[in-house]
This record gives structure tokens, sequence and C-alpha cells, in this order.
């Protein structure tokens, strides 16, 4: 199966599983009728969305079976090593490249990325607005600027972050009439 | 309508905090929509939180201004960079970029500017007179035709974007998914809670709207490596083109505008489908189609009239039914309801003063827009030379302030996460993001509407088709869904026959 209808089928499968989930959820769903059921509960969304969701993940999933199928009969197998054309030697794929394939799917910064805002919304409220900020900017600049630049911008990236957090936190709170967590400076 | 219009003008320009807000707004959508991998949905939401000290008729002033200068700002990069800065001006490069290579980068410039301010103009005007007689119309509608408009929207977006009409579906669902969690409507049952106090109030829209664009959109550029193009060197004189480049383009700015308005109300597609769209018809039926793409007055004009035009159209769905048009008009949504304002049929008789303060400051801010980008592109191609290390962490931290303000509470933070990862998710496995949105919004009108319409009918669901109103909007939610599957199924089947 190619790298497309692979990704066809796992869309398919996860909306399946999904449904199959949540479908299985609404049945614990409280229902009220006083007046005698005269239309829909408060299950019936739900489960209409629930089932809907289930045949049109079916559909995706046969449909893609389907179409891998006819396209297997016109042309050959794509094997999981890498081949010379005229098929006479193979060899496996160099060591590490199953992590180099991962990470182009999902790149490190990315990864990153996402680690700094966990940690950044973490602490927003523990450490409060002005520090935390201050953490991440620092952080996720220095991430998404380039290795060999970042001794360049190390002190304009610290003095930014740390005058953008307090200017804004008092932009915020004094005009905006906002309410931003002090934290540990309160 | 007219002495309402004067009327908003009036509070316009008797606040001069509007007008300062419009002048900002404007030069931030520019700046946003200038800079490719920022779209103008990461600045009304970066500037989201800025709005709730103001009052509603300002803040979403501000707001509706970001959206127009992020409509017209994409035309910059397209020009001179070559790349567009949003999708809406994707054509604009087909003939901008090589008349900018032949030395005339400013005449592109000035008449893309032009042709945005004039589609602009014409899809206000029309977003004007036509949203109050719509809202007129769309007051008498009971529970069976909004049952029906909601299903219309959401079979019509789901078949308009993206390759598959399934993965539409499924997107729209799984936004209704997100929608059902907490109270019902009508009955107030726990829904999806897990015992969760915080799930009871369910997921904000914001969190949802900020998180599956501007989040999803600031992550999916932290992960993938950022073009460096050359910014290429322009002279602007005036206005930047003379008589003769716009003689005989009258059609072409109509018939752009009117492609980029119809775009605009359907729900999903907006600027960026219309931009394309109307290049194509201009070539089409243009005396000389080869020489499109050389670098002629015709295709910028096509494309930058049209992108412009989905605005007033985006608008008229929005205000009349609650319908956001796109991405931008859907986070407008959530800024009205932060106001206190639900768009819809009731918007003008509860609020009317207000809508026709933002129709007054959206035709100001239509002027602002063409002055700041002729006074003021030497400015706006320097901030072009921003580095995305600085700019993308900033948004962040200003859309988690939006987040944790809308109810001073970290959970909406983690819904910005959440749903950040959720939109690139969605991106990479080619699954469209606007039928998930307009799932989340319309699921609440979808069950509230099909329960009342049922209870009322003693629950005979048939009475949906004795109504004209909406035994229409059912049937053409039938339509687009079959002509989608046609259209889907057709090519695989000369290609099966080849």
């Amino acid at each position: 199966m190619n790298k497309a209808n692979k990704k066809e089928l796992g869309v398919g499968i996860f909306f399946a599983v999904l449904s199959i989930f949540y479908i299985a959820e609404s049945r614990n769903v409280s229902t009220f009728t006083p007046f005698g059921n005269r239309g829909l509960d408060s299950q019936s969304i739900p489960a209409m969305i629930g089932w809907l969701s289930i045949a049109l993940s079916a559909i995706l999933i046969v449909s893609t079976i389907l179409k891998d199928r006819k396209e297997r009969k016109g042309s050959v197998e794509q094997q999981e090593q890498i081949c010379d054309p005229d098929q006479v030697a193979c060899i496996d794929p160099p060591a590490g490249a199953k992590l180099q394939g991962l990470l182009q799917v999902v790149p490190l910064k990315l990864l990153l990325s996402l680690l700094f805002l966990f940690f950044y919304f973490l602490f927003y409220q523990r450490i409060g607005f002005i520090l935390s900020s201050i953490f991440y900017l620092v952080a996720q600049s220095f991430l998404l600027t380039e290795k060999g630049k970042r001794k360049k911008w190390a002190l304009f990236i610290i003095l930014f972050s740390i005058g953008v957090s307090v200017l804004i936190y008092f932009i915020f709170t004094r005009y905006f009439t906002l309410f931003l967590p002090r934290g540990i400076l309160g | 309508m007219f002495g309402m219009l004067l009327e908003g003008f009036g509070a316009v320009f008797t606040d001069p905090l509007s007008i300062v807000m419009i002048f900002i707004g404007t030069t931030v959508g520019i700046v946003f929509g200038a800079l490719p991998g920022l779209t103008t949905v990461a600045g009304l939401s970066m500037f989201l939180p800025i709005t709730y000290a103001m009052s509603s008729g300002t803040g979403l002033s501000m707001l509706t201004a970001i959206y127009i200068g992020g409509m017209s700002g994409g035309l910059i990069s397209a020009i001179l960079l070559n790349i567009p800065g949003t999708p809406s001006s994707i054509a604009t490069c087909f003939d901008g970029s090589p008349m900018a290579k032949n030395g005339q980068a400013g005449r592109a410039l000035g008449l893309a500017v032009f042709a945005s301010l004039i589609g602009t103009a014409i899809s206000l005007l029309v977003m004007v007179v036509l949203s109050p007689t719509l809202a007129n119309l769309t007051i008498k509608f009971g529970p069976w035709e909004y049952f029906s408009v909601t299903v219309f929207a959401l079979t019509l977006i789901s078949s308009l974007t993206g390759k598959s009409i399934v993965k539409g579906l499924l997107s729209a669902l799984f936004g209704m998914m997100f929608a059902t969690v907490g109270l019902s409507p009508i009955d107030s049952a726990k829904r999806f809670t897990f015992g969760s106090l915080q799930l009871t109030s369910g997921f904000n829209l914001l969190a949802v709207l900020v998180g599956l664009y501007a989040i999803s959109e600031v992550l999916s550029t932290a992960g993938s490596e950022q073009e460096k193009a050359q910014i290429r060197e322009y002279k602007m004189r005036g206005l930047g083109f003379t008589l003769k480049d716009i003689k005989g383009q009258g059609v072409n700015f109509v018939r752009s505008s009117l492609i980029g308005l119809g775009i605009g109300i359907l729900p999903g597609i907006g600027g960026s489908t219309s931009n394309i769209i109307a290049y194509s018809v201009a070539k089409t039926s243009s005396k000389h189609p080869e020489k499109f793409g050389t670098g002629i007055p015709d295709g910028i004009i096509a494309s930058e009239a049209s992108n412009n035009a989905s605005i007033g159209g985006a608008m008229i769905p929005l205000l009349t039914l609650g319908i956001p048009g796109d991405g931008a008009t859907a986070i407008l949504l959530g800024g009205f309801m932060l106001h206190g304002m639900q768009p819809g049929p009731l918007l003008f008789q509860s609020n009317g003063a207000t809508v026709y303060q933002i129709f007054a400051s959206m035709i100001l801010s239509m002027i602002v827009m063409a002055l700041v980008m002729y006074l003021g592109m030497r400015v706006i191609v320097k901030i072009l030379k921003v580095p995305a290390n600085i700019l993308l962490p900033l948004i962040v931290v200003l859309c988690a302030i939006g987040a944790y303000a809308l109810n001073n509470r970290v959970f909406d933070m983690w819904g910005l996460i959440l749903f950040g990862i959720i939109g690139l998710a969605m991106s990479k496995a080619g699954i469209p993001a606007p039928p998930f949105i307009l799932g989340f919004i319309l699921e609440s009108a979808f069950e509230t509407n099909l329960r009342r319409g049922l209870e009322y009918s003693n629950g005979n669901f048939l009475e949906v088709f004795t109504r004209p109103i909406s035994a229409t909007f059912l049937v053409l939610a039938i339509v687009s869904l079959a002509a989608t599957l046609y259209k889907q199924y057709k090519p695989k089947k000369a290609t099966s026959e080849e």
C-alpha cells in the first residue's frame, strides 16, 4: 500500500474508532422527557453524529482498500528495502533511517515547540504571566533561530522577551483592564 | 437604511479611539496579510484580547479593519516576493510577479491596491444593501427553516472544501462531536463531561478557533523550513499606474468583484478560491489569453478585485444567519459573541446601531487600507523583513492571553494546545478545517431546531418538506452533495476508461 493510501486508511480507522467510543459514551447521557417522547432527547443527536461518522469512516476505509487493489494490479508493489532498478541487489535502509522518517513527519522543532507551549501553560498561573512569558519567548525564539545565528541573536532575544512581557502585562492590566496572573511576583 | 448608516458614520467619527483602532487594525491586517506564513486569522486571534475592554462597536470595528487589511496585504508579497502572503493572493503572483520582474513593481502594486479598493467597495455596497433585507426575510424563519439552512451550510462546506467529500463530512461531524461536550440544548443534560466540572461548560468557541487556526499555523511554521526570498526593488509614483492601464477594464473589475462576492457568500470558501476562479474567467473571456502570465494588468485586477470582494460576501451570511463565510469571519463571529451580540436575523433589531457603526467603520477601513498601502508601502516592505523567530512566539503569547482572559481559567489555554494539535494533524491528513469549525459552530442550532421542529410537529419529520423554504434548502443540500459526488466520481471513471 502506498503512502497516500496508508494515510487515507489511517484517517478512516481513526474516525471509526472515535465514533465507536463516541456512540458508547453517548449511551451514558441522561435523558429527560416529562411530556412523553415526541421527538428527540439529549442522546439522539450524539447517536446520529456517531452513526453517520461510522458510516462515512467505513466508506473511506472500503474505498481506500478498493483503490489500493486497483493500483496494485497496475504497478509493482513497493518494497521496504531500497533496490536498484534491475532488482539485482537489495540493500537495507541505512541505520537511523526510521528515526529520520519519523522526524520528517513530526519535526523536532515542532515537538519542542509543543513541549515549550505545554510548560508555558502549566506554569502560567503558578509563576505568573511575566516570568512564564519571558521563559517561553526566550526558549521558543532560540528554537526558531538558525543554529549558526543564535549567538548573534542571544542578547536581543533575551532583552526583547523581558521588555515585551513586561510591556504586555502593564498594557493589558492597566489599559485593557484584563486580569493576568501575577504568580510569584505578586 | 442610509439614515442608520449616517448615524453609524457619526458614531465612528465622534469617537477618536474608534478611528485610531481602525487605523491600527487595518495596518496590522496589511502586515499580517503581507507576511508569508502568517494569515489574517492569526492577526485577528492575536488582537482579539485587545478588544475585550473596548465597546462592542469600537472592538468589532478594529477586528473588521484587520480583516480588510489582511485580505489586501497578501498582494505585497505576491508581487515583491512571488510568494502569496495569503492564499487569497495566489493568482496575483501569476501576473504581478512577472510585471515586477520586468521592472514595473510599482505599477503592479498600484494596480493591485486599486483593484482591491474597487472589489471591497462593490462588496461592501452589496453587503450594506442586502444584509438588512435578508435579515428581514430570515426573521420569519421557524425551527425547520433554521434546521434546513444549517444542513445546507454543512453539506455545502463539506462539498466545497478539500478533495474528498467523505473527509469533508467527517470533518464537520468531528467538529459537531466537540460541540456536544457540555450541557445539551433544551434540557441541559450533561454530555461527555467525564465528571469534569470544566467540561460542563464545553469548549469555548474562541479557544477552538484560535487553536485550530492560529496555534496550528504557528506550530506548522515552526516545524517547517522557511522559504527565503529576495524582495524586489520598486518605485511607485502617485497611484503607480496610468489611466491607460485601467481603460477597458470596467467589465473585468465588476465581473471579478461579483465572482468574489458570490463565492464569499458560500460558507467555507472565500478569497482563497475566488481569486483563482476570477483569474481563470478573466483569462478565458479575454481577447488575448496568451498574454496572461506575462505581467498584464488584467490578471492582477481580476485576482485582487475578487479576493477583496469576498469580504462583503462572507459578512452577509454571518450577519443575517450567524453562519461564517470563512476562517476570518468565524473569528469575527467569536468577536461578536464575546461582545454580547449574536449574529443572526435579530442582530439588526437588537444591535442595529452597532451593526451600522461596523458598516461605517468597514467603509472607512477600506479607504484607510488604500491610503496606508499607497503612502506607507516603504514601511510595510521593511516589516516584511521582521524575522519569524521573533514574531511567532509573540503571537502565541497574545493568543494565550485571549484564551485565558475569556474566563480567567487555564482550561481554555489547554484547549488552544488540543485544537492546535488537531488542526495540525488534520492539515497533515488532508482533512479540511472549515467544515470542522462550521460543524462546531452550527451543532447547537442544528440540534435545537431539529428537536424543536419535531416537538412542534409531534415527531413528524416529513413536515420539513411541507414548508417551501426548508424544503428548498434541503433539496439544495442534496443537490450539492450529489453534484460533488458526481464530480469526484467522473474523473476517476475517465481515467479508468483510458
